[in-house]
């Protein structure tokens, strides 16, 4: 009985003990938090050990739609940094931000880094209205899907880590170019695959790949959603199986959590792929990084455009 | 020449293996060089990345001038709309943009619910077969100053008999309080389990379940009060939070009307994710407050006559008399295509005394399944199950109600629902239909619960 009592002390006081470590260890580094799991990864490849990252937003679900949990307002509150795309991408990120209450975020926010900045936008709106749909105030906010903005995101992270973290600001700018130099040569290997396919007509699921479509000079010639955030409608899918008829479209592109049903209905009566490419680094699984994930999208884009088809 | 060649090649050898050796004699020569080196890298990379910083400061700036002229080139030109593409140019992101339309308003949003009903129900009394305006939410929320926030959410109702507005919700909150406490001060809906918390057009069904309706009221139980919250720390790394509220005492069916006398009202809360597609949140509430039986006394009637008259004193014979306690769960089971589960049921149950209501232990409890199975469509029930506060005994109400809802886009929806009741005793039941349209212009932005 004796015993029994000793192991069970003994097993309490080693768990606090290593919880103890645990935090010791844990306030040495940056506590950094990204609202996306891309945006956790190049963190890490800025910070590398000077930080520790984590994610909120899961890569299975839509950005937009995403209803932050208690767990992540426990990460915001905890937080020394928080990392977000900025616009309105993250539409709960202000909630969140509120419910966590992190002094570090809110008011003037100077511990927070927005990674939008400089990143040139595309689609402003001149006027607001929502009979145009979920449309974007300050543009569309789908930058990420250019891997050419990916160099610009590390640099705002690393000027952002540098800022709260002067004594390793070298490490972190030293890193992000690093980074950069690695991007530059993929992005030199994927615009050189894509060379083939310029000009190559594709439909989107929603108006998220618009920068993607830019860089590799891809044409969009109408997308699944009447308008951004909006449910397809027969008529709608009429007037595009159409288009896609006309200007001979090859590829339908969705991302994972956008429903297979209606992109299938077209592929079906059009012949077009339906190809599944992703903004989220861990979805699909194999994309363990940033580089994998445009790797893997490109690859399936190549080879839904080689494909030989279409009715 | 050849001889000089010679010459030549021994003193270059000479030349390089002279590091070499100094290197090899000095066994810690070696790692500092690699060091240095290492370290010159570093710092080429550092300024390589000064460098790309200034160029993107640049480019930044350039982006702003050409955005500005383009702006002007427009304003000239008085075109006051242009098709979204056309404006696809190098952009930063503009503060000013907001702050030029917005300047300091609070962000505003308006909701809608228009609300259908056919029920058996024969008594002629608001709702019963009328289709009306049940409730329109103005909201307005924004900054304070760095340290604090309010939020505020107007209800203005289309009753038949008396059109009125309500303040639902209007609670400044204050952050960054000493151990990281968080207060709420104002009006605000309880932290009492999860149904509660939500506005009318938040909820899955046409209705508030039926224990929170009978026990806190139709539309749950909003009060005036404090509010202070904060995070346990614990070792096992889990979100634990706690919060503590004081309400006026005069809300909610289960309390006295003495606003004098508060409600004491604790909520605990954590969360669990038990897998990456799936997660559990688990809640405990408990409220004490007044009872106050009415009494009946004898008053002059102006004549002389004393006659009787039933009135509730100030101050109550059962003090903190009515003990609520409940439990809730939910549970979201996250599917591919954006297609989802969830389950979320609540229990709760009182302690008080039968002065004021004939049952001394009511209790109630739901249960609410719902599978979101495209972009435009889910479907759930939720079964109700209440041993109400008026109705002595084991005797229970019993409700069935399946629903269906159409998601036009993420402003509007469309709900249609149907009730079967069984009310306590058995002897009466009602069925019911509800046709229910929620729209929505402007900010709106749901609060983290």
């Amino acid at each position: 009985m004796m015993a029994k009592k000793t192991l069970i002390l003994s097993l309490v006081v080693s768990s606090f003990a290593l919880l103890f470590c645990q935090a010791l260890f844990a306030a040495s580094k940056l506590n950094v938090v990204a609202t996306t799991t891309t945006l956790a990864n190049i963190a890490s490849e800025i910070g590398q050990d000077k930080i520790r990252v984590g994610s909120i937003a899961s890569p299975k679900q839509n950005i937009h739609h995403y209803a932050p949990t208690p767990k992540d307002v426990l990460k915001v509150k905890r937080a020394d940094v928080l990392i977000h795309e900025g616009l309105d991408l993250e539409a709960w990120r202000e909630p969140l931000l509120a419910a966590a209450g992190n002094m570090r975020f809110l008011g003037e926010g100077k511990d927070s880094i927005d990674v939008s900045l400089g990143v040139p936008l595309l689609e402003i709106p001149t006027s607001l209205s929502r009979s145009e749909g979920d449309i974007h105030a300050f543009g569309n906010p789908h930058y990420i899907g250019d891997p050419e903005n990916a160099k610009i995101i590390a640099l705002n992270i690393a000027e952002g880590l540098a800022k709260v973290d002067p004594e390793n600001a070298d490490f972190f700018r030293g890193n992000a170019t690093v980074f950069n130099k690695k991007m530059d040569a993929k992005i030199k290997d994927w615009e050189a695959r894509m060379a083939g396919f310029q000009g190559a007509p594709v439909v989107t699921y929603h108006r998220s790949w618009s920068y993607f479509v830019k860089r590799f000079n891809l044409s969009v010639i109408g997308e699944v959603e009447p308008k951004p955030g909006i449910p397809p409608t027969a008529k709608h899918l009429a007037g595009l199986i159409q288009k896609i008829r006309d200007k001979k479209a090859k590829v339908i592109i969705k991302e994972p959590f956008e429903e297979t049903r209606t992109p299938k209905k077209i592929a079906d009566e059009t012949g077009v792929q339906v190809v599944t490419l992703s903004q989220s680094v861990g979805e699909p699984k194999e994309s363990k990084d940033y580089i994998s994930l445009m790797e893997q999208n490109i690859s399936s884009l190549e080879a839904a455009l080689k494909h030989e088809g279409g009715k | 020449m050849r001889r000089h060649l010679w010459i030549y090649s021994l003193l270059l050898s000479f030349l390089c293996l002279g590091p070499i050796r100094t290197v090899l004699a000095d066994p810690s020569g070696g790692p500092n060089l690699v060091q240095e080196m290492a370290d010159i890298k570093r710092m080429v990379a550092a300024m390589e990345s000064n460098m790309e910083v200034l160029k993107s400061t640049v480019r930044a700036q350039n982006e702003i001038i050409e955005r500005q002229n383009y702006r002007i080139e427009v304003f000239e030109k008085k075109q006051t709309s242009l098709p979204i593409q056309a404006a696809a140019m190098p952009q930063t992101p503009p503060p000013a943009k907001t702050l030029m339309q917005g300047g300091f308003n609070p962000d505003i949003g308006v909701v809608g619910t228009t609300q259908g009903k056919l029920t058996q129900n024969k008594a002629d009394v608001d709702g019963n077969n009328t289709i009306a305006l049940k409730e329109l939410e103005v909201n307005f929320a924004g900054a304070v100053d760095p340290y604090s926030r309010l939020d505020a959410t107007l209800a203005l109702n289309d009753n038949l008999e008396d059109q009125n507005i309500d303040i639902e919700e209007a609670y400044y909150t204050r952050w960054g309080l000493p151990l990281g406490f968080t207060t709420q001060l104002g009006k605000f809906r309880a932290m009492i389990g999860k149904e509660n918390l939500m506005h009318g057009h938040q909820l899955q069904t046409a209705d508030y379940p039926l224990v929170i309706q009978n026990f806190f009221g139709e539309e749950g139980l909003s009060s005036s009060g404090a509010r202070l919250k904060n995070d346990i720390p614990n070792p096992w790394d889990l979100p634990l939070e706690l919060t503590g509220e004081i309400l006026r005492g005069n809300n909610g069916e289960s309390f006295s009307g003495i606003s004098r006398r508060p409600i004491f009202n604790t909520h605990l809360k954590s969360f669990f994710e038990p897998s990456q597609d799936t997660n559990l949140e688990l809640g405990w509430t408990t409220l004490f407050g007044d009872e106050n039986p009415p009494r009946t006394i004898l008053v002059d009637d102006g004549t002389g006559v004393m006659v009787e008259e039933e009135y509730t004193p100030a101050e109550g014979q059962d003090r903190y008399g009515v003990k609520v306690f409940g439990g809730d769960a939910t549970f979201n089971w996250f599917l591919p295509e954006g297609k989802r589960v969830m389950s979320q049921s609540e229990i709760y149950f009182q302690n008080r005394t039968d002065r004021v209501y004939d049952n001394n232990a009511p209790w109630g409890f739901y249960s609410l399944v719902e599978y979101r199975f495209s972009p435009k469509f889910s479907t759930g029930a939720r079964f109700d199950y209440l041993n109400p506060l008026d109705v002595a005994g084991r005797q229970g109400t019993t409700s069935i109600s399946p629903y269906f809802i159409f998601w036009q886009s993420e402003f509007a929806d469309v709900k249609l629902q149907y009730s079967h009741t069984v009310y306590a005793g058995g002897e009466k039941t009602d069925n019911a239909a509800f046709f229910v349209v929620d729209f929505m212009i402007g900010a709106h932005k749901h609060v983290v619960q």
